[in-house]
């Protein structure tokens, strides 16, 4: 009962965040955006015939209703249709959505792996050469722009060595996959890296100053045992925060990035392409629904939260 | 050095020689070593790898005024060249398609870099000291709520998408960006200034003027906020890093710079030229990116460690 109300109130809690960020994506993609009018209409239209496109389009109704109309849109996944393309966007992102997922999963995973591994080395290590050559390298790799990097690595691997392929994603099999999933995978955990280490040192090197994981130290309890035991249970909490806060930021800027170099059909291309093309319809379900979807990861993260530590139920 | 100012820190001083010209003579001014300011310049000058970062962005900061003033970096439209050539005495990095001189074009990049990134990084760092010292004051009130509340909501719309809504909204104005970015930028800014202001409006002096009847908010402006200074300073310059490394890939995607140059413009320029072997105006661009960018992250570590109050009692 207790764990349901706690629920009920996170959930309720979300609430005014997804009208928030669903009010600021209309005003900005709707609201203020292209009036599609002009182009319909001939040339000098007379003032009824524009009154009459306005009122057939539904553009002359108040605001509130059209924001509700916006809601109702992405409540259903019903976006009408792509003006570019002239497929249905709810189409359009069932078909690309899992290119993403399957471009990005890879590099996702590999990077907080590695970034909790190097992380755990460097604190336990802490202020000997270990340390500071993982910190040395995680600075450097701060400091290289994505763009940068996937443009750097794509030549060297793509053109220079002729390894892997250099654009497309023509994936039937698991050995394609994996030839078109590397050099994005290499660019992305390169990337990430730097920022994963950094941010996990830190919170591992504050657990390891606690008195519990000297007092293992001093049992002569083995690293690898206190590692998991007493570092990693005990910081479940802020690793699982990050990873979690990073999955829309990662899947977003990775995907237009990554998606428009390498000519990868995801929802990252689709999105570069209705930017550069001014796509209504699509834009608006993408920034919608990415917004909506990280305000439900936040409450997500919040029960989970309570999941893993049941002190977070007092507040 | 000083018998008696309070020890500064338990370390020994690894060179005594970097911190002689800042150290008063001791009998002259005995006290002045112990301000606040002075031990944090000093734990600065300690710190190698910071200060050569703190070099490097003055370097580059010499660069951009130059370019502004016009003593270089002025001719980046004009063809001084043939097309790609390579790096020669008359073009140290080359010339570009046009035969423009890519050194000419990358020293006028940092001053769009700097005002980019000056911009951006004073006012969302303006942004985020009101906001968040508004919700620290009245924390748990309304006021709190609210800015809480716009803080969720502008952290929830992924940064990209979010500048590229603001550009289809503005109608590709040319400050789309960094309205974009400062109204983004100053969320975390807020979040850490609320908790020290959360901290500071329990602490004694607080009380005190409280006690002698000073104005709430003349308070929070004169002995709060200032206290904040070191959250800040280091907030303005993760900032300023962001803004310069988002302006690139903006300006790569088509949201960013329109007008004028930029190392984003440079290396958009390039992507069709490294696969045939012309690689300078990449180089040059990245690599005066990667520079700049480093030095500041050093920098900034540097100067978060050489301002953290906590730092004095290990």
């Amino acid at each position: 009962m207790e764990g349901f109300r706690f629920v009920l109130r996170r959930v309720a809690a979300g609430i005014p965040l997804v009208l928030g960020v669903t009010l600021v994506s209309f005003v900005l993609i709707v609201h203020f955006g292209p009036d599609p009018t002009w182009n319909l209409l001939g040339k000098n239209p007379t003032a009824e015939e524009i009154a009459q496109l306005r009122s057939q389009m539904g553009l002359d109704r108040p605001f509130w209703v059209r924001y509700a109309e916006y809601l109702r849109e992405l409540a259903t996944l019903e976006f009408g249709f792509s003006e570019s393309t002239g497929e249905r966007v709810g189409t359009l992102l069932g078909r690309t959505v899992p290119v993403t997922l399957a471009l990005l999963a890879p590099g996702f995973v590999l990077g907080n792996l590695l970034g909790v591994a190097l992380g755990l080395l460097a604190a336990w290590h802490r202020g000997r050469w270990i340390d500071k050559a993982i910190m040395g390298f995680s600075v450097v790799g701060m400091s290289i722009s994505f763009l940068v990097v996937i443009i750097a690595f794509q030549w060297l691997f793509g053109v220079w060595l002729g390894w892997f392929p250099v654009r497309g994603w023509a994936v039937h099999d698991l050995g394609s996959y994996l030839a078109h999933v590397t050099v994005p995978t290499l660019a992305s955990v390169f990337v990430a890296l730097g920022y994963n280490t950094r941010f996990f040192r830190a919170v591992f090197v504050d657990e390891i100053g606690h008195d519990h994981v000297r007092t293992a130290r001093a049992y002569g309890a083995p690293p690898l045992v206190i590692m998991r035991d007493n570092v990693l249970r005990n910081t479940l909490i802020p690793i699982v925060t990050r990873i979690l806060f990073s999955i829309p930021l990662i899947v977003v800027s990775g995907s237009l990035l990554i998606e428009s170099y390498f000519g990868i059909p995801g929802v990252g291309k689709v999105t570069f392409d209705a930017i550069t093309t001014g796509d209504q319809p699509v834009l608006k379900a993408v920034v919608g629904l990415t917004a909506v979807l990280f305000v439900v990861i936040q409450v997500l993260a919040d029960i989970l939260y309570r999941a893993v530590d049941p002190r977070v139920a007092l507040e | 050095m000083n018998d008696r100012g309070p020890a500064t820190s338990a370390r020994p001083v690894v060179n005594p020689g970097a911190d002689a010209p800042l150290a008063p003579p001791p009998r002259e001014r005995p006290r002045a070593p112990a301000t606040p300011w002075r031990r944090a310049v000093r734990r600065f000058l300690r710190d190698g790898w910071g200060l050569a970062g703190g070099l490097i962005v003055a370097g580059f900061a010499i660069i951009a005024v130059g370019s502004w003033l016009g003593a270089w970096g002025t001719d980046w439209v004009l063809a001084t060249g043939g097309q790609w050539e390579g790096p020669s005495a008359r073009h140290p990095l080359g010339t570009t398609i046009l035969g423009q001189d890519i050194l000419a074009r990358a020293l006028a990049s940092t001053r769009t870099a700097f005002e980019i990134g000056l911009v951006v990084a004073a006012l969302s760092t303006l942004l985020g000291a009101l906001f968040g010292a508004l919700a620290g004051w009245f924390a748990g009130g309304p006021a709190d709520a609210a800015i809480a509340w716009l803080k969720g909501v502008l952290d929830s719309i992924p940064f990209y998408l979010f500048v590229a809504a603001v550009a289809f909204a503005l109608d590709d104005h040319p400050w789309a960006m960094h309205l974009a970015m400062i109204a983004t930028f100053w969320t975390t800014t807020a979040r850490l200034v609320r908790a020290e202001v959360i901290r500071l409006r329990e602490r004694e002096f607080v009380e005190a003027a409280r006690a002698v009847g000073v104005p709430p908010m003349t308070i929070l402006r004169r002995h709060v906020v200032p206290n904040t200074i070191h959250v800040l300073l280091v907030q303005a310059s993760i900032v300023f890093v962001a803004a310069i490394k988002s302006e690139v890939i903006l300006s790569f995607l088509g949201l960013g710079v329109e007008d004028g140059i930029s190392w984003g413009l440079m290396i958009a320029e390039s992507t069709t030229e490294i696969t045939s072997g012309r690689p300078w105006n990449f180089i040059a661009a990245s690599s005066f990116l990667f520079l700049l960018v480093m030095g500041f992250n050093l920098f900034a570590d540097a100067m978060q460690d050489a301002l953290d109050p906590r730092e004095e009692r290990r």
